[in-house]
């Protein structure tokens, strides 16, 4: 019998975008170039050679071992790879993924990889190439918005912090800048290194295009639970209580 | 339906903060990026690094270090007030190293005992035959006030303590028995029926019987050179000496070998548990502090007992004060970030917003603080309604989001008012408890975030150890502490726990939480710190207004 996961409860456009972030079923809004992401993600030159941490694993003399048989390795882990990073913050004003939402992400679509996630970003490490893959399809597609969203390594400050007034999301190194022609450009890479030439990332999403395709609940947006005095709980919020019911009474284990 | 109450008490700090004109609803802003010079505190650091370079010898402060030159300050630098208190301070005001009533407030707590007399007193009556009246505790509790402070009995020819260095050192006694009490010269009375509300006075006074104890502070400046530890030693020396002197004892005769364990040892309270090796900390060290008796230790519980809510945020503020800026950012980790989280909790009235919010909406429903029924459902209720009602407010006012601008301080807010609410509603620590994992939960589900890593295990994990009562995990939350198995990482939760275990007992209007000795013991008018509110004498220690206790100026030149 086929399976087909269901991920999330939920009718709203909330619930709706949550399981499309789960399933990978993403819509592709861009196609930044391979070599600008390399460049914004900092860890290689665009054409470099992948610098290694072992030889590539057919020249190592695997084991005899039955996971290794069933599991292929990824094309980074291959070729002997180093692990790499790229992280992502996320405004709350309706940026279209939050920080488990990417994990989620790519906990169920990306082989070897290890998603960490915190509250004002979110890190996913793997083999520098699958990262890079892993990347691009994060930045091309409606996961990302190139002013709710962006890459950043270090001093990731500005997920909850008001938006600039033109609509940028706060970044104390200013990574990214909105040009005159309306887009916005990379000009330092994730860790704040200026860059030699700045990136045309595109345009940003529209406020209307934002709210549509948003992960997070808001009040202002798809509240999870009505209004203070008008309380109307998401089927989400159903689903939290029967589970933190069962995992509070399974700790009361009297055998 | 439930009667909402939006009080919005945190619209006054946030006017404060970013001045009165900005647009409360306003999502966008012009950063202007003045960097530190902005800040007056981050002014008077960069002049005084200056004044100290050539002296120094080394480079020191500078913020134009810090990301190939742009310094914090980006964003708009604002103050912080401190929660039901006019006292606005800048946040560098809140560290504790800046901020000599924080520090002074785990003084008080470190170089304290407890320890009780009726055994020495046993011990002089049946083994060596003396006689013990109220006129001979008098002549004792004198000769102690004299030599716990560092100063000679006894001994011919010692070196003594400079009295100007140690005179925040005090012993005073406290028993349920008033006879006694009566007997005892005022001065060396902690005096349970003037200080407590005569309820609660009759529930220690029961509690404590007719036994009899000793509340030891000793000097701030030992404690402050040695350790926690010390406070047992230090105060085992000097007490056998007294008794020596007090009662005309032979100093080598057997008999004193059982009086001395019997007067240091056996009914010695220390105010925290040693640690295990793997902390390797002593005793009287904020790790092995247990949340109820940090309950215990702050006396808003007597002060203003109608106020449950005022109660439960003082232990907050206490706790996070201690258990986060000290323990966690200091004695296990370092640095500067432990300071901000833990602010939160205890500045801009948002926490106490959120609490009452949550409180009174449980007063309208169930007729009253610990009228609800201790519940599961009343728990879910609860903890639904607060963390969807601050959650709401970060939503509806971005100056709010920007000023908890973690996840982390925003996790630990919604889910302490979530468990202050229940816990006072239901008078239950564990439906508290309940209460407050039901809170990250949702709080993750609705933002898709939450707080730093450790949030995965400690809150996502969490609710199994609620009604567990296996050992190591099943303490009630008032005898859990800051080592207990999964608490021992996470900053924003501790000072949090410890209110929760405060709400439940301030919501059935208890004398006490844990301990009626530790309540009774911080109620000593002689203490440095005011445990009755913590968040003014926060206050004045950021406005520089704080004297605090253990100063070497006296024998230091003058600068």
């Amino acid at each position: 019998m086929a399976y087909t996961p269901q991920y999330y409860p939920g009718s709203t456009s909330v619930g709706i975008n949550r399981r499309k972030h789960m399933s990978g079923n993403l819509e592709k809004l861009r196609d930044i170039p391979e070599a600008d992401i390399v460049l914004t993600m900092g860890h290689r030159k665009p054409g470099q050679d992948y610098p290694s941490t072992h030889p590539p694993l057919k020249e190592m003399g695997e084991p005899d071992c039955p996971v290794r048989q069933v599991v292929e390795p990824t094309p980074g882990a291959a070729a002997g790879d180093r692990v790499r990073y790229s992280q992502f913050a996320d405004s709350y004003y309706f940026s279209p993924s939050i920080p488990y939402w990417r994990s989620y992400w790519g906990s169920i679509n990306c082989r070897g990889c290890d998603p960490g996630t915190l509250s004002g970003r979110q890190i996913i490490e793997a083999r520098e190439r699958d990262i890079e893959s892993y990347t691009k399809k994060q930045v091309d597609s409606e996961m990302n918005d190139v002013a709710l969203s962006s890459m950043r390594g270090c001093t990731v400050h500005g997920h909850s912090l008001r938006l600039e007034e033109n609509g940028m999301m706060f970044d104390m190194l200013a990574r990214t800048e909105m040009g005159k022609d309306g887009n916005v450009y990379q000009v330092k890479d994730q860790v704040g290194i200026p860059l030699d030439k700045k990136l045309n990332l595109g345009k940003p999403m529209s406020e209307a295009e934002a709210k549509k395709r948003t992960t997070i609940f808001r009040v202002d947006g798809v509240p999870i639970g009505g209004k203070t005095g008008a309380r109307k709980y998401d089927e989400a919020v159903e689903a939290l209580h029967h589970m933190w019911e069962l995992r509070s009474k399974w700790g009361y284990r009297p055998e | 339906m439930a009667k909402m109450h939006t009080k919005k008490l945190f619209i006054k700090a946030l006017n404060k903060k970013f001045g009165k004109d900005f647009d409360l609803a306003g999502t966008r802003t012009e950063y202007k990026r003045l960097g530190p010079e902005q800040s007056a505190r981050k002014r008077e650091y960069m002049e005084t690094a200056n004044r100290l370079a050539g002296k120094r010898g080394i480079s020191f402060y500078n913020p134009y270090v810090h990301c190939g030159g742009i310094p914090l300050g980006q964003r708009q630098l604002v103050p912080y007030k401190l929660s039901g208190t006019e006292y606005v301070v800048e946040g560098d005001d809140l560290h504790f190293v800046n901020n000599p009533a924080m520090q002074q407030m785990w003084d008080d707590i470190r170089r304290t005992v407890i320890v009780g007399l009726d055994m020495a007193h046993e011990v002089l009556e049946k083994r060596l035959g003396k006689e013990v009246t109220p006129e001979t505790i008098n002549n004792y509790l004198e000769i102690l006030n004299h030599a716990m402070p560092g100063a000679a009995v006894v001994q011919e020819h010692m070196c003594e303590t400079n009295p100007g260095l140690v005179d925040d050192c005090n012993v005073r006694i406290f028993t349920g028995d008033d006879a006694l009490a009566d007997e005892i010269d005022d001065q060396y009375v902690i005096d349970i029926n003037r200080l407590f509300p005569a309820d609660q006075a009759e529930q220690l006074k029961a509690s404590i019987g007719k036994t009899t104890w000793q509340a030891i502070h000793i000097p701030t400046i030992v404690s402050r050179t040695c350790d926690g530890g010390t406070a047992s030693r230090w105060s085992a020396m000097q007490l056998c000496m007294t008794f020596i002197d007090a009662y005309n004892m032979c100093a080598g005769e057997a008999a004193v070998a059982d009086l001395a364990y019997a007067a240091k040892h056996a009914a010695l309270l220390q105010m925290a548990d040693m640690l295990p090796a793997r902390r390797a900390r002593g005793p009287n060290s904020p790790g092995g502090l247990s949340f109820g008796f940090m309950a215990d230790m702050v006396q808003t519980s007597r002060t203003k007992p109608q106020d449950p809510v005022a109660v439960s945020l003082n232990v907050v503020a206490a706790g996070s004060m201690l258990y986060d800026q000290i323990w966690l950012g200091s004695y296990m980790s370092g640095g500067v970030g432990f300071t901000q989280y833990a602010t939160a909790a205890y500045t801009n009235d948002v926490l106490d917003d959120f609490s009452y919010y949550g409180v009174d909406y449980a007063v309208d429903k169930y007729g009253g603080f610990a009228k609800a029924p201790q519940t599961i459902e009343v728990a879910k209720e609860i903890a639904t309604e607060a963390t969807l009602y601050g959650m709401e407010q970060y939503e509806t006012f971005p100056t709010l989001l920007e000023d908890h601008f973690g996840g982390s301080q925003r996790a630990s807010v919604l889910a302490a008012c979530s468990g202050i609410s229940a816990a006072i509603a239901t008078g239950n620590s564990q439906i508290g408890l309940a209460g407050w994992y039901l809170s990250m939960l949702l709080h993750k589900e609705g933002w898709g975030r939450l707080g730093f890593f450790g949030y995965d295990l400690q809150d996502q994990c969490g609710p199994t150890n609620v009604f567990s009562y296996q050992s190591d995990e099943g303490s009630p939350l008032e005898l859990r502490g800051a080592n207990y198995p999964n608490y021992a990482m996470n900053v924003g939760h501790q000072g949090e726990y410890a209110g929760i275990s405060s709400a439940a007992h301030a919501g059935r209007m208890d004398a006490f939480a844990t301990n009626p000795l530790i309540k009774v013991c911080f109620a000593n008018p002689a203490l440095v710190f005011d445990f009755a509110d913590i968040r003014l004498c926060f206050g004045k220690g950021g406005a520089r207004e704080f004297r605090a206790a253990g100063d070497r100026a006296l024998v230091m030149p003058a600068v």
